[in-house]
């Protein structure tokens, strides 16, 4: 049993050992992460979860909870997430990555597991930018977006503008596979939408993704209520909810 | 107990693999390993316990692998030439993570996309290819029956000492239809779950660590895990080494060849004689240091430009000054080349 | 008293040898100089400031970083060497000068204190006790508590370089100002209040007499206990030794119950406290919060 001051207030699926993490202060993930326990907590599956994680910020999360947790290379902890998945059906299989490991080199994988229908569930943390590596620019940076590598502001004529993942993977995605995007400032709904994601896994034996706005205030270079601010410009840019199919496009 | 079939090197390989154990094989058609892929596909659909998935690169089929890996199913891969670079990625984290990673490797012609059928020249890169420190385990086939009694082995070998474990074959190999027999291997070596699945004890694997020192920590336990196994593992063979003067030291297809040029030289009265690595690495040091100690000459011969030699000079200084170098990188020997080599350096 | 090395010494040296043994002493004078604090703290800053102002003096220059994955949450530590002939090499075994600000990052530098090095410490985060050296080499500043009682914690770092600056480089203090103010010149143009007080903080720093016999009681660390505020209605929890001070919670906290205090969190930074009359048991903190460091329990 937990005493009050050692497990606290997290979920009951955490490792108190690792604690305090390494993330940040104020980092999005660490309340990412945060959530997903909870769900793990509420749908009593902690026995049950093998968690994959990619490179960059992520990969802090090694031992973040008492479940099995495999650090992978970058951009494939979705195909790591399906070949165990494929070899033990039973276990539900999350392979967590952050913006960079899945719309840049992960990005094949991604399509391709979202493509068969894998029933696994890919949690893509987008905060714009490489983290770990000091806040470079990423697909997803906004156009005149300053990052690491874009010192002047993100060129869209160059590089792209806003990369949208969920609705390019719902395009090709089956239809049985669930795809959807949250954000930090609604903790309530990252949760409703992990959980479906789950259930997907478990109920209809089908793919999810759920791409989470997050906030990075180190590489932002920003408070925290600038970064609130920010995220709030990327809600314009990124719709939140369950992505729908374009039927327009064949 | 043998029995006799009519039999190409990858098909050997496919039912070697099952006999070893194997249920999941990832892949991605590249020749001259396809036919293992199709090989497998095919087998699958008259057995339901075997699983496959043809993936979008070799660098999902590798980290696939470790996926099923990691659940405690024996999975593999197969791959070539450029493939094989791909296939870096994966086994690199398999060789931090010592995982029992196994692969076949059908070597072709290289570097880039060469030619799609032949070569020793994937050897560098089998043994050496991760980044950093990595090891694995490194066997090379040398005729269809090895494809067959090797395939069951690797997977015993990766799962007993957890280093990722290689077969090497070629197209030539892989490709040709011989009438062999087909040993029956040993008991397999059982797998285990990886990820115990257990959250009283959850199993947390990384491979990215904080500090120099601590990742020190990791690679010299690695590196004395390693030297235990050496004697255990490196195997060779000696053929008709006896009283020779002449010794040729090979591997794989060429040493096969050589087989032939020494029967037909010894039936000519030059005492010739073949060490033939089983393993590149590790290799059996001790018994090709006492096979060469007595040889006037020794040739080094290798479908490649030095990949063997290096790796023989590295454990066997002596050959340095002492080895005849026959080079043909991504050109095959034929028994008739290799006798006239030693009948006319004699 | 001076706590110069090499560079005073080597002068005196150089004027009592002959020309051409000039070179063989100069050629192996190089100062090594370890920094160390928690990441975040400005270390970086702090180094890059020294290089920068060392390569200006005309000297050859060694700097770098430790590095490891993460971006904050592990000490931040830098090496940096200066020499009047060329460094082949950016690391090295024993330090002549090590500065450490905060607990945690003492022992990442232990091993490169010897007997000779001359050690800088805040006082006001760790205790003397740590140290083993004898009090000839051993100095401090209460960095941590001038900060927050009259500069503004974002000037630790600063009131760091004024020491260094004048008590083991002697270096000029206009032209040491001048690099700080190059080197922070964006974040000084974007607040002013915080360029004015760096200002007083490098000029205080800089005429600071070192504590070398009695020293500021270490009262700015992580507190170790839970705070606990509570009325008939609703119990607050917060945990200090989770809380990295991000302020998250005060942002979302709709009836503005939460503010910084001056309890110190993990990192040593201020933590917020909360008004547990004004509070409404809403629940935003506890859901906001990343590490799980603040909790409001209902009646």
């Amino acid at each position: 049993m937990k005493t009050l001051d050692e497990q606290f207030g997290m979920p009951a699926c955490f490792n108190v050992k690792s604690k305090p993490s390494l993330f940040c202060p104020g980092c999005g993930e660490s309340m990412i992460l945060k959530h997903l326990g909870n769900v793990i907590d509420s749908e009593k599956i902690g026995s049950k979860i093998t968690l994959a994680i990619d490179i960059g910020c992520t990969l802090l999360s090694w031992n973040y909870f008492s479940f099995d947790t495999i650090q992978t290379h970058h951009g494939r902890s979705v195909p790591v997430s399906v070949g165990y998945k494929m070899a033990n059906g039973k276990r539900i299989v999350i392979a967590l990555m952050g913006d960079g490991g899945a719309y840049a080199i992960g990005l094949q994988s991604l399509l391709h597991a979202a493509f068969r229908n894998d029933p696994i569930l890919a949690i893509v943390i987008n905060n714009t930018e490489y983290s770990m590596t000091g806040g470079q620019m990423a697909p997803t940076s906004l156009p005149g977006e300053i990052t690491a590598t874009s010192p002047l502001g993100k060129n869209a004529s160059i590089f792209g503008p806003a990369f949208h993942g969920p609705e390019l993977v719902r395009q090709i995605a089956a239809p049985g596979a669930f795809i959807a995007r949250a954000t930090v400032s609604n903790p309530t709904m990252v949760e409703t939408v992990i959980a479906r994601a789950i259930n997907n896994q478990i109920e209809n034996k089908s793919f999810s993704m759920v791409e989470i706005l997050s906030i990075c205030p180190t590489n932002w270079k920003m408070n925290a209520a600038e970064s609130f601010e920010f995220l709030a410009k990327l809600e314009k840019v990124y719709p939140v909810g369950e992505i729908i199919k374009n039927k327009n496009i064949k | 107990m043998s029995e006799k079939k009519f039999i190409t090197g990858n098909e050997a390989a496919v039912l070697g693999a099952i006999e070893g154990g194997a249920e999941m094989f990832f892949g991605y058609p590249i020749t001259p390993a396809t036919e293992i892929l199709e090989g497998w596909i095919n087998k699958a659909s008259e057995d339901k316990n075997l699983q496959y998935l043809q993936a979008e690169d070799e660098i999902a089929s590798g980290f696939a692998t470790i996926g099923a890996i990691l659940a405690g199913k024996k999975a593999f891969t197969a791959t070539a030439g450029v493939g094989n670079v791909l296939m870096q990625d994966p086994i690199s984290m398999a060789e931090n993570e010592r995982l029992p990673f196994v692969g076949i490797i059908a070597q072709r012609g290289g570097p880039s996309t060469g030619t799609v059928i032949y070569s020793q020249q994937e050897v560098n890169l089998t043994a050496l290819g991760g980044n950093g420190d990595g090891l694995r385990i490194v066997y090379s086939a040398s005729n269809v029956a090895e494809c067959y009694e090797l395939s069951a082995k690797i997977f015993s070998t990766a799962w007993k000492y957890n280093f990722p474990t290689f077969m090497l074959t070629d197209g030539y190999l892989g490709k040709q239809k011989i009438t062999t027999a087909l040993n029956k291997p040993l008991r397999p070596f059982p797998a285990r779950k990886i990820l115990k699945e257990d959250s009283l004890n959850p199993t947390h694997i990384r491979n990215c660590f904080g500090s120099e020192p601590e990742f020190a920590k990791v690679l010299q336990r690695n590196i004395s895990d390693y030297k235990f196994l050496i004697d255990k593992v490196a195997q060779s063979e000696s053929y008709k080494v006896s009283g020779a003067t002449d010794i040729i030291l090979a591997h794989g297809s060429v040493a096969a060849a050589a087989k032939s040029a020494i029967d037909d030289l010894r039936a000519d009265g030059v005492k010739a004689g073949l060490i033939r690595p089983i393993t590149l690495r590790p290799l059996d040091t001790k018994a090709i240091r006492s096979q060469i100690k007595n040889a006037q000459r020794v040739y080094v011969i290798e479908s490649a430009f030095e990949q063997f030699a290096r790796l023989l000079v590295y454990i066997v200084p002596e050959l340095a000054s002492k080895m005849i170098k026959v080079f043909k990188p991504a050109v095959g020997f034929t028994p008739e080349e290799i006798y006239k080599i030693v009948k006319d350096n004699k | 008293m001076s706590f110069r090395i090499h560079l005073g010494i080597s002068k005196k040296i150089l004027n009592q040898v002959q020309d051409d043994e000039k070179h063989d002493i100069m050629k192996n004078e190089i100062t090594k100089i370890v920094l160390a604090g928690e990441g975040g703290q400005g270390i970086q800053t702090i180094a890059k400031v020294l290089s920068t102002a060392l390569v200006s003096a005309g000297y050859f220059v060694s700097y770098i970083p430790q590095f490891g994955p993460e971006q904050r949450g592990t000490p931040s530590v830098s090496f940096i060497q200066f020499s009047k002939s060329e460094i082949t090499y950016p690391k090295f075994d024993t330090a002549d000068i090590v500065m450490v600000l905060r607990r945690r990052a003492i022992k990442t530098i232990e091993s490169y204190v010897g007997p000779k090095t001359q050690l800088l410490f805040d006082s006001s985060t760790i205790s003397r006790q740590k140290f083993s050296l004898n009090n000839s080499r051993v100095f401090a500043i209460p960095a941590t508590k001038l900060a927050e009682e009259q500069f503004g914690n974002k000037n630790q770092n600063i009131l760091a370089l004024g020491v260094l600056a004048k008590n083991f480089l002697d270096y000029p203090k206009n032209a040491m100002w001048e690099i700080i103010s190059t080197q922070l010149g964006k974040k000084f143009a974007k607040n002013k209040d915080l360029a004015d007080k760096s200002k007083l903080a490098f000029d205080f720093a800089y005429d600071f007499q070192l504590e070398t016999k009695k020293f500021t009681k270490p009262e700015y660390d992580t507190c170790e206990e839970i705070v606990i505020r509570k009325n008939s209605e609703r119990t607050a929890v917060i945990v200090p030794k989770y809380c990295k001070g991000c302020g998250i919670c005060v942002l979302k906290c709709p009836v503005k119950a939460l503010s910084f205090s001056k309890t110190l969190g993990v990192y040593g930074t201020p933590i917020p406290d909360i008004d547990i009359e004004k509070c409404i048991a809403c629940g935003n903190c506890f859901r906001f919060c990343p590490d799980s460091a603040i909790r409001v329990i209902k009646k």
